[in-house]
């Protein structure tokens, strides 16, 4: 019963919050100075009315809402306009029918754009976020039972050094390195794959995703260890470990029943966070090894003022980021049972 | 031992796309920064769009590196006497890439096409505004004028044909067109937007096809790994680079760096608004702010006098660059007045003339006021903040006119904020902006006329009766050599009334690898290896 109401009540704010965004992203952008129908053309001979043309094919002509004209600068129009008539309502009608209009700059549909992105994104930070978690947790663990040896140390030290380098300095040296060494330089697959075999393209692409992979890979498998070390090193020191150490259990067998499950929890947040993030992408590695990924087309959307995919794509992300906090809140449930009784 | 065979296999693949799909096909890899923003030739604005356009379709004209034009899909043309009715005999045999006849049909379609659809941002208006009437007769297309022009073939150049069978039954708007049916001597083979362009080669071009089987294009969001990747030999050509590394770029073997005007010469100007307050075009939302001083040639001519064209280039384009006289480039060949005189650098010379007509600093503050004292020449300096060399500009610019008592309140504003400040708002003292050119100057003439005050296309506002007079009468004289010495004399007023400071016309700077290709035009005035008139030549290093 406890258990549902909790439940209930995560999902409701989960979807009050997205609510929330879908009309903070509608203003957030129409606020901004200039007319996105004008942005990028400047030239003598565009005529006004090819600008009214675009104006009207982009809906921009019609007020923003009821009362405003436009938000920047800003224009008191008639209250009395037919709400339904307004850019808010087109904006959030669209988006029930699961629309999101159509990109100013390259004349297609968003969700066309989005989810050529999204599936490159997911590729690339996915494979980074799971061999960092792999690699980071291992080296938490022993890290942690080796504490305060030489080899703790330098796990330590290595981790920090990593998770502060910053990533698209890191990326640019292994970018030259890789390039000596036959790596790609840019982008996700060799132009004229697509007519090769399957298990060839799998190889190219695997090709292109290992200098990137392994950037990401090096950042955060350094936060993933220093999180680790220092929450199994907590548990470590508690009673019941001395306890299963007393009874003669082995190395292996207190770290597997005793310690890790509890060791655990820190990780979970962090890493449910992270994934949420994983959508939004990483701007610098994306834009350093020019992965065509959701981060890199945020980056060209702000540069040319296209609001339909800014508003998109900011959409996609805080719905990952609200959904991977919500499946982290509950997992919570159910690994920590003292959550459930607050 | 099942396992360890599996391994072996993927190793072997591995190996294999290593090596890139056999080495028979000569495949030209060109790197670039951008992308085209769309494939549909009526809603594309980017120049990256007009690189594919240029080697996938075919128009009535070709633009030489030169300048100069030559028939493409034509192979006569008729002229009536009174210039208005051009009948263009289209050559026999032409196909379409999936096998269909071209026709004159085709291109009266696509013409109309263009003039009718006033959607599209430039193609409509922009090179269609003296179309009368397109008609297909036979194998010859009648095009008829509203008035007789000069520069029909400019008009022409950038009207890429298309396959009527197919544009016919397409949302003229949203069609995306990736599958890219044309006539010329490329064929669309794949597109993936922002990452890359694969074009084959047509081998049945009409005109001479290509000696290479294949061009990529290649996207690269980072500019240090599109030096890299010529270093190493991914790429076999660069269509840009950062100034920084041509440097290094030519101390590599195997690698050409190559440096010229672009295809679309580019302008860098210094923007003062001058307009008379009279003329401030208030219905179109002026407000008309600018500084009174900058409306007095005198104050113009000594900041350009106090302007270091070679200091600039030499520090913001680390030398790659043209000193510039008016918005009229060098890169235009027969165009441009190279006869003109431009203002010696000398400080001395630009005070006196502050001095002599009045601007003195009578409160000893090292700025000048206007002559009844009432203002300082305190000037708002603004420029977009996405450029990369204004910001240096800016600051090179307030130290060398502080030399004069000038001072300067630099700001970056966002492009778009700026584009509203600008024009028709006149809500700015001095700017730094640009402009890219046509073939034919008619288009930035345009930009200094009376006219273009209310219409948002003039930045400085000038007004200048004589020079409105003589825009007009180029516009419609038809012989060559009368057109071109009213377009130098228009270049010499504009000058005298030092209506601009232009620091420098842009260079192209490109690289290409010397080992894998050879025949790269890199002897002409412009330089674009990317544009057709290389491609078609060259062939792979035996």
């Amino acid at each position: 019963m406890n258990r549902t109401r909790a439940f209930l009540k995560k999902t409701a704010w989960a979807l009050f919050t997205i609510i929330f965004v879908i009309i903070l992203n509608f203003f957030l952008f129409r606020v901004l100075p200039g007319d996105p129908a004008r942005a990028g053309i400047r030239d003598p001979r565009l005529k006004k009315e090819a600008i009214e043309m675009l104006r009207v094919r982009f809906g921009l002509d019609k007020p923003v809402i009821n009362c405003f004209e436009s938000l920047n600068p800003i224009q008191v129009g008639s209250c009395a306009v037919n709400p339904f008539d307004t850019q808010f309502f087109i904006y959030v009608r669209n988006l029930v029918q699961g629309e999101l209009g159509i990109s100013y700059h390259t004349n297609r549909p968003v969700t066309d754009i989005l989810a050529e992105r999204l599936w490159n994104t997911v590729l690339l930070i996915g494979a980074g976020q799971i061999l960092s978690i792999i690699f980071g947790v291992a080296l938490g663990i022993f890290a942690a039972w080796k504490a305060r040896t030489s080899i703790d140390y330098l796990a330590v030290g290595s981790s920090l050094v990593a998770w502060s380098l910053p990533t698209f300095w890191l990326g640019i040296i292994l970018l030259f390195w890789g390039s000596a060494h036959g790596f790609p330089l840019a982008g996700k697959a060799t132009p004229g794959m697509s007519s090769m075999p399957l298990l060839q393209q799998w190889g190219d692409i695997a090709r292109h995703m290992f200098l990137p992979t392994l950037t990401y890979t090096i950042v955060y498998m350094g936060e993933y260890t220093l999180i680790m070390r220092s929450s199994l090193m907590d548990v470590l020191s508690e009673d019941y470990i001395l306890t299963a150490k007393a009874k003669g259990l082995n190395a292996f067998q207190i770290l597997k029943d005793h310690a890790l499950k509890n060791a655990m929890l820190p990780l979970v947040t962090v890493i449910a966070i992270n994934l949420g993030f994983t959508v939004a992408g990483a701007i610098q590695i994306e834009a350093v090894f020019s992965w065509p990924g959701l981060g890199s087309a945020i980056y060209e959307a702000v540069v040319r003022r296209d609001f339909p995919v800014l508003q998109g794509a900011f959409l996609l992300i805080a719905v990952a980021v609200i959904l991977a906090n919500l499946i982290a809140d509950l997992t919570y449930n159910f690994l920590d049972p003292r959550v459930q009784t607050e | 031992m099942k396992r360890k065979a599996l391994y072996i296999f993927l190793l072997f693949a591995l190996l294999l796309s290593a090596c890139g799909g056999g080495g028979q096909a000569a495949v030209v890899r060109i790197g670039w920064a951008g992308s085209p923003d769309t494939l549909n030739p009526g809603m594309a604005i980017l120049t990256e769009a007009y690189t594919v356009f240029e080697l996938v379709y075919d128009s009535m004209y070709d633009l030489n590196l030169d300048g100069s034009f030559t028939l493409s899909l034509a192979e006569s043309v008729d002229v009536s006497d009174d210039g208005l009715v051009y009948t263009y005999k289209i050559r026999d045999g032409i196909k379409w890439h999936d096998g269909e006849d071209l026709t004159a049909e085709d291109i009266a379609y696509t013409y109309n096409l263009y003039k009718d659809t006033p959607e599209y941002p430039y193609l409509n208006g922009y090179y269609t505004p003296y179309f009368d009437s397109i008609v297909a007769n036979g194998n010859e297309v009648v095009l008829t004028l509203t008035e007789a022009i000069p520069n029909i073939e400019s008009q022409l150049v950038f009207l890429y044909v298309l396959p009527k069978h197919i544009w016919e039954n397409e949302n003229k708007l949203e069609f995306e067109n990736t599958a890219m049916i044309g006539s010329g001597p490329f064929k669309m083979a794949e597109y993936v937007q922002n990452e890359f362009v694969r074009l084959t080669a047509n081998k049945e071009y009409f005109s001479t096809p290509p000696k290479i089987d294949e061009v990529v294009f290649q996207t690269f969001e980072n500019q240090d790994a599109l030096v890299q990747a010529i270093k190493t030999g991914q790429l076999d050509m660069v269509t840009e680079m950062p100034n920084t590394a041509a440097e290094t770029l030519k101390a590599e073997d195997n690698v050409e760096v190559v440096v010229g005007a672009p295809l679309a010469p580019g302008v860098t100007d210094i923007i003062f608004n001058q307009v008379d307050p009279e003329n401030c075009p208030t219905d179109a939302g002026g407000l008309c702010t600018g500084h009174p001083a900058l409306r007095d040639r005198n104050v113009r001519l000594a900041m350009a006098h106090a302007t270091d064209k070679q200091k600039l280039i030499d520090l913001i384009l680390l030398g790659l660059g043209n000193p510039g006289l008016t918005l009229i480039p060098d890169g235009l060949g027969v165009w441009y007045n190279d006869s003109i005189q431009d203002y010696e650098f000398d400080v001395a010379k630009a005070n006196q003339i502050l001095d002599d007509a009045g601007y003195a600093d009578a409160n000893g503050d090292g700025v000048r006021e206007l002559p009844d004292g009432s203002r300082p020449l305190t000037f708002r300096l603004n420029w977009p903040s996405d450029s990369i060399n204004a910001p240096r500009m800016a600051e090179l610019l307030s130290e060398m006119w502080a030399e004069i008592g000038i001072t300067l309140e630099l700001q970056a504003v966002d492009p778009d904020a700026l584009t509203a400040q600008c024009c028709p708002a006149f809500d700015f003292d001095i700017m730094i902006w640009g402009w890219a050119s046509d073939p034919d100057p008619s288009a930035l003439l345009y930009v200094y006329t009376t006219e273009a005050i209310p219409s948002g296309s003039s930045e400085t506002g000038y007004s200048n009766p004589a020079y409105d007079e003589l825009y007009a009468k180029q516009q419609t004289t038809l012989d060559f050599e009368a057109r071109k010495d009213m377009v130098w004399d228009m270049q010499k007023i504009v000058h005298d009334d030092v209506v601009y400071i232009i620091p420098f016309y842009d260079a192209n700077v490109q690289a290409y690898r010397t080992d894998r290709f050879t025949g790269w035009i890199t002897d002409q005035a412009k330089v674009e290896l990317s544009d057709v008139t290389s491609l078609l030549v060259i062939e792979p290093v035996k």
